[in-house]
């Protein structure tokens, strides 16, 4: 984090490092916790509009977990792998 | 209504096991209270007091540490440069580095407001969290909002912020299906998830307290049930300590989460 020539202590100071993995720590989860939601409602929604174009109402749950799926499968290829979270922010930025 | 289930509560109501009231569950109609005061359609209920009062405390606070400020400092100063510090390098500099210092000011007002807010909930006479009113969550979020969009439109321009959202180091085919995803979570899910984890700890403490104090009365009764009472009354203090830790901890969250979208607006995060 503490962009790189910004002059920030944290890189010097034990408590600025953990206060900046808590930071990130937070970012992530709640990063992750908004792809879930966000992955069920996005295509929850396009499979309500299509079922309700079709009349078909089981479209509606379909996108719903078609869109869990998508969001999961997506976190695992950003943060599953081991660094990954380093390889995130390609500058060496930990935001 | 607080104001009718302490009522009832109450040692005059006298509502206890064997007095066949039964037991006064606190609900959503412990969040509801009656105007202190009606301005025409306006109602002035102790909510907004309790928010005026915090906001009022807030600026006494840093006013009385940083009017006359001495080099050297003592009392509420010592106290101020405490609390500003603390949130400086724990919440600003890890997310924002020193670039951010221009944002320590909101930061700071942000967070003692919140935490100030959430404390009303544990000191009597006041007794209720103004946040677990949603309508006190909501302004705080729109602020957070449509700060770090007009942060990020200002400093990567309209195009270039919407580009930046979007991973482009997945697969092409795969963007697709992500782009959807990616922009209902940030123009929405975001800002939502931000004002509701606020709002929901606020409440869901507010009710846990609620129903513990409650219990605590109701069962006392001189009787076997003495025991249970006083077993209610050890989660009265459990409940009031742990309630002590989220006030603090969910001021620092909604801070924090503050810090760091904004950072993502001042350049970009994929």
């Amino acid at each position: 984090m503490n962009g790189k020539g910004n002059g920030a202590p944290a890189k010097f100071s034990r408590k600025a490092v953990v206060a900046e993995g808590r930071a990130q720590g937070l970012d992530i989860g709640w990063t992750v916790f908004s792809y879930l939601i966000a992955g069920m409602l996005a295509y929850g929604a396009i499979g309500w509009l299509i079922g309700r174009a079709v009349r078909v109402a089981l479209l509606f749950p379909i996108g719903m977990l078609i869109g869990l799926a998508i969001s999961i499968g997506f976190i695992i290829y950003r943060y599953g792998k081991q660094g990954a979270v380093d390889a995130a922010s390609p500058e060496g930025d930990d935001r | 209504m607080t104001g009718d289930v302490q009522v009832v509560a109450a040692p005059g109501g006298g509502c206890h096991i064997r007095s066949g009231c039964g037991y006064p569950s606190p609900g959503l109609d412990s969040f509801n209270f009656r105007p202190l005061f009606t301005i025409g359609s306006f109602q002035f209920t102790k909510p907004m007091l309790i928010a005026v009062i915090c906001v009022i405390i807030v600026i006494a606070f840093f006013w009385a540490a940083f009017a006359k400020p001495k080099l050297v400092p003592r009392g509420v100063q010592n106290l101020g440069e405490i609390g500003i510090l603390a949130v400086r390098d724990q919440i600003l500099r890890p997310s924002l580095g020193k670039r951010g210092d221009s944002y320590l000011p909101f930061l700071v007002a942000l967070f003692f407001y919140i935490w100030v807010m959430n404390l009303m909930e544990l000191i009597p006479l006041f007794q209720f969290p103004a946040m677990s009113r949603i309508g006190f969550v909501w302004p705080l979020v729109f602020l957070v909002y449509f700060l770090y969009l007009y942060v990020g439109f200002k400093n990567q321009g309209f195009p270039g912020y919407i580009k930046n959202m979007i991973p482009w180091d997945v697969p092409k085919f795969v963007l697709i299906i992500l782009i959807p995803i990616e922009l209902l979570r940030f123009f929405v899910v975001q800002p939502f998830t931000l004002g509701v984890r606020l709002f929901a700890n606020m409440f869901a403490g507010h009710l846990l307290l609620l129903i513990f104090t409650l219990a605590t009365w109701y069962l006392a009764t001189v009787s076997v049930s003495l025991l249970f009472a006083a077993g209610s009354f050890v989660m009265v203090i459990f409940v009031t300590l742990l309630e002590l830790l989220i006030d603090l901890l969910q001021a620092f969250i909604f801070t924090t989460l503050t810090a760091v979208y904004i950072a993502s607006s001042l350049e970009a995060a994929h």
